[in-house]
């Protein structure tokens, strides 16, 4: 354990609402245009078909209208995207990130040093990227895996190294820009992000990681995700993000898509920190082929507004998914997060947990759809959502969806909600713990089935992000 | 809209069902502001999610089923000693003023598009009235309609510490050929340490579309529990409701469904709990059979102040045919920390082990399928007071089940 215990000491708040001075290579003008978006994919030299994507993208967002009627949901009002700086590019050298650490600017090593990632990458993961602003700044895998033929590179360089693959499978089967408002803004002015490969049959034994950090005010990061499991492949992808807090608002609206071929099984992992000031509007999407797995962990902590849904389309007969969720809402935080699941084949079966933590008026909503196509025999799903309650100024919604067009299937849904229980809490204080800390047990048990699916330097982190959470509220 | 149904829906008209009940100003005065409103105020809301709409409602034209002059039916009412139980004109010859201070306040007369028609345009109901410390016997009101379309407006007021069962009944009854529409409104007063139980057995023929909206408010240590048997109709979009205004009141919510063909039957339960100390207990349960389809929204919502809330739903439904759907959201809108709360719902088909369990006692497939699905409803069926509605909800479900093809 004693490797952890840098995690356990560190003063997790400073850790992550430190800023480093704002300074760019190339910063492009607030707002959106067809201008920005071609100094944007000139800027990153991109081939010709991918600015038309961007393009087109562009169209649907601005045909589209703001989501504001769906009930309960956080207030976007504020949200101007001709407010924001959608692409900064960090002043680094080298695109498509150093291999070294050592390589990096002072200010940005020391934004990743402080933040943790070259520690847990010497110890837990199999490789990582680091996006600064726009772009990825540390690109690094361990040579084992790259000469298994795995690939696990920048977004904006697999655009131009594997134009094949990412024509075929960016943003056009799984996450159209058509899909929803924020998926075409991203669509348009999407940069960086991860791209990874994982061939036939090979099992990547350690978490991959990529980690997203914003630096400056005002601006926006659209990273992209794309993730090829090949057939009876394994990999677990651990996203982390983070920010420093701003009085203006940023903006992150983050795309991924996973592709889980026959018999493949991803974990994709995330540990959502962003600054209380950020408005977090994704769209992250799997399809998974026959007998494949898809596991979605998330925790979402940070930001001001999450509107985020990670969903699985179950194509193949046999798939799998399995969603576990946790939200913690504080002070001014509306934390809108969920699920959805398609069964779309005969034998698919999901699993959804959710745990919602709501308190000093924060706001916690479990949003979920589960759809059963005609057809999709022997589908089974099973629901369950747990919130707890601090206060009677905090709010918890549940708004689950269930859609069942096939008879012969088994679906059930269960959700709960409530406060602490008193019993509970004055059992340990018997047992000589004070209230708070006893508070605090609770919910670290509470949160339990969400650390123990995550590396334990991860679980550590997420249980001092909610102790943090809980300090000076409590008693 | 269409234009032609449009003209059917004058001021002329509004007035001429007013003077017919010979109704007081304010009561004409709140019938043609609902008319004046109709065109700019939405549809009930209904469940959209990504490329579906759980039932649309706009599609069909509900106005152009109406000939508001032509309303026709039957009435049927059992009193028991005690209550006052009477038409609309008896009431508003002698209770005035109960009517007055009740009528439109549990139910905005604007709150959507089909209230407001209902409320312009209701030609029939019931006015019931239990005074304070009255324990009365069951109260029944049968409606059956026989015209192309039916507007029935229901008020119920229990005084302080009565308390009274009420069933209602609609049918339908003649073959008119085509479509027919009824629109139903029962507004429920629980006065403090009232204990009501309002019963409704809805089994209209399946050419008519049918809108319901019922809605209580609980004084307090107040019980207003609703039983819903939703058995008839083409299509059904109806909403039941309490608002838990008073510390210590209660209510359950309690339905039965049983779709086939292809009937629609859109249930929606709502429970508001404003009070401290409150306690609401939703339960559905339904059967869809052939190309049926039904869509089930359960709602809880816990005020700020609702110290100490108990809140539970529970909402199965068991699928027949390979053709059926059904769709379901129960809904958690949790504001105070004090609240139990949970709610759960499932959808599936008849277990297969208790099916061969049964065959291997020598009972046919059939016949065990049959003694399965009643026996699904019994934790409804024993919810409801009075034998003689629980009797008539069981012989519907099973008249439906011995008729299947």
């Amino acid at each position: 354990m004693s490797s952890q215990d840098h995690l356990k000491d560190a003063d997790t708040e400073a850790r992550f609402d430190f800023k480093q001075e704002q300074r760019a290579a190339f910063q492009s003008e607030k707002g959106l245009t067809e201008e920005t978006i071609r100094v944007i994919s000139a800027d990153k030299d991109e081939p010709e078909w991918m600015l038309q994507r961007r393009l087109r993208a562009l169209q649907h967002f601005q045909r589209m209208p703001m989501p504001t009627d769906w009930p309960g949901q956080p207030d976007l009002s504020e949200v101007d995207v001709n407010e924001i700086i959608p692409y900064i590019r960090p002043d680094i050298d080298v695109r498509g990130g150093v291999d070294s650490w050592e390589d990096l600017p002072d200010d940005i090593k020391d934004t990743f040093d402080k933040l943790g990632i070259p520690e847990a990458e010497k110890n837990a993961l199999s490789g990582v990227g680091a996006q600064y602003e726009s772009e990825i700044v540390y690109q690094n895998m361990k040579k084992q895996w790259e000469d298994k033929g795995v690939i696990f590179m920048d977004m904006d360089r697999a655009v131009r190294e594997h134009p094949d693959i990412v024509e075929e499978y960016f943003m056009t089967k799984c996450v159209p820009p058509s899909d929803n408002k924020f998926a075409a803004l991203h669509g348009a002015i999407w940069s960086g992000g991860s791209f990874v490969y994982i061939p036939e049959d090979t099992v990547v034994e350690m978490p991959m990681q990529a980690y997203f950090r914003m630096n400056s005010e005002g601006m926006g990061q659209f990273e992209h995700t794309l993730i090829i499991a090949e057939p009876n492949s394994e990999v677990h992808y651990i996203e982390g993000c983070s920010a420093p807090k701003y009085s203006h608002f940023n903006l992150h609206s983050g795309c991924v898509e996973v592709f889980v071929k026959e018999g493949a099984h991803v974990q994709y992992s995330t540990v959502q920190n962003w600054s209380r000031n950020t408005y977090n509007l994704n769209t992250k999407r799997a399809i998974a082929e026959k007998n494949a797995t898809m596991e979605w962990v998330s925790g979402s902590m940070g930001s001001k507004a999450t509107m985020l849904y990670p969903a699985t389309i179950l194509k193949g007969r046999g798939a799998t998914d399995t969603h576990i969720t946790i939200a913690f809402a504080g002070k001014g935080q509306n934390i809108d997060t969920g699920a959805k699941v398609y069964h779309n084949a005969p034998n698919t079966k999901s699993t959804i947990e959710s745990k919602s933590i709501s308190k000093d008026g924060g706001r916690t909503n479990y949003r979920g759809l589960v759809h059963i196509s005609d057809g999709a025999t022997n589908a089974k799903t099973s629901v369950e959502c747990d919130a707890l309650m601090f206060d009677n100024e905090s709010t918890s919604d549940t708004m689950p969806y269930m859609e069942i067009e096939e008879s012969q299937v088994d679906v059930a849904h269960e959700a709960t909600v409530g406060r602490i229980g008193d019993e509970d809490i004055f059992y340990l204080q018997s047992r000589g713990l004070s209230e708070d800390e006893a508070k605090q047990l609770i919910v670290a048990g509470f949160i339990e089935p969400i650390t123990e699916e995550l590396p334990i330097e991860y679980a550590v982190e997420l249980n001092r992000l909610i102790e943090l959470e809980m300090e000076g509220s409590l008693g | 809209m269409s234009t032609q149904a449009s003209s059917a829906l004058t001021d002329s008209v509004v007035r001429e069902l007013s003077s017919r009940l010979d109704e007081p100003d304010w009561l004409l005065e709140t019938r043609l502001e609902a008319l004046e409103a109709l065109d700019d105020l939405p549809f009930p809301d209904v469940i959209q999610t990504p490329g579906r709409r759980w039932t649309n409602l706009e599609a069909l034209d509900f106005e152009a089923l109406v000939d508001p002059l032509a309303q026709g039916e039957a009435k049927e009412r059992d009193v028991p000693d005690g209550v006052s139980v009477l038409s609309w004109p008896e009431a508003l010859a002698d209770h005035e003023d109960l009517v007055r201070d009740h009528f439109g306040t549990i139910i905005d007369p604007l709150e959507n598009r089909l209230v407001a028609l209902s409320t312009a345009l209701f030609s029939t109901g019931t006015v019931i009235h239990v005074p304070a410390d009255v324990d009365a016997e069951a109260v029944t009101v049968r409606t059956t309609m026989d015209g192309r379309s039916l507007f029935n407006y229901t008020l119920v007021v229990t005084d302080e510490s009565s308390s009274v069962t009420i069933l209602e009944r609609q049918a339908s009854e003649g073959d008119l050929g085509g479509h027919r529409y009824y629109s139903g409104l029962v507004e429920l007063v629980a006065g403090e340490n009232a204990s009501v139980q309002y019963g409704a057995l809805q089994d209209l023929d399946e050419d008519t579309y049918n809108y319901t909206l019922k809605r209580a408010r609980a004084d307090t240590y107040a019980t207003a529990n609703w039983i819903e048997g939703n058995l008839g109709s083409r299509l059904t979009k109806t909403s039941v409701g309490t608002e838990l205004v008073g510390d210590g009141s209660e209510t359950k919510i309690i339905g039965a469904f049983f779709g086939r063909d292809d009937q629609h039957f859109d249930l929606d339960s709502r429970v508001w709990h404003e009070g401290e100390h409150t306690t609401a207990d939703l339960v559905t349960r339904g059967v869809i059979d052939d190309r049926a389809r039904s869509v089930y929204e359960g709602t809880q919502v816990v005020g700020r102040d609702a110290w100490g809330t108990s809140s539970y739903q529970r909402e199965n439904t068991l699928m027949l045919s390979e053709e059926a759907e059904a769709d379901a959201s129960p809904k958690l809108i949790i504001n105070n920390h004090d609240t139990e709360a949970s709610h759960s719902a499932s959808v599936g088909q008849i277990d297969r082990e208790d099916l061969l369990y049964l065959m291997t006692r020598g009972i046919g497939e059939r016949a065990a399928k049959n003694m399965l699905v009643e026996g699904f409803f019994v934790p409804v069926l024993d919810e409801i007071a009075v034998e003689e509605f629980r009797e008539d909800l069981r012989e519907g479900i099973s008249t439906r089940l011995h008729s299947r093809r």
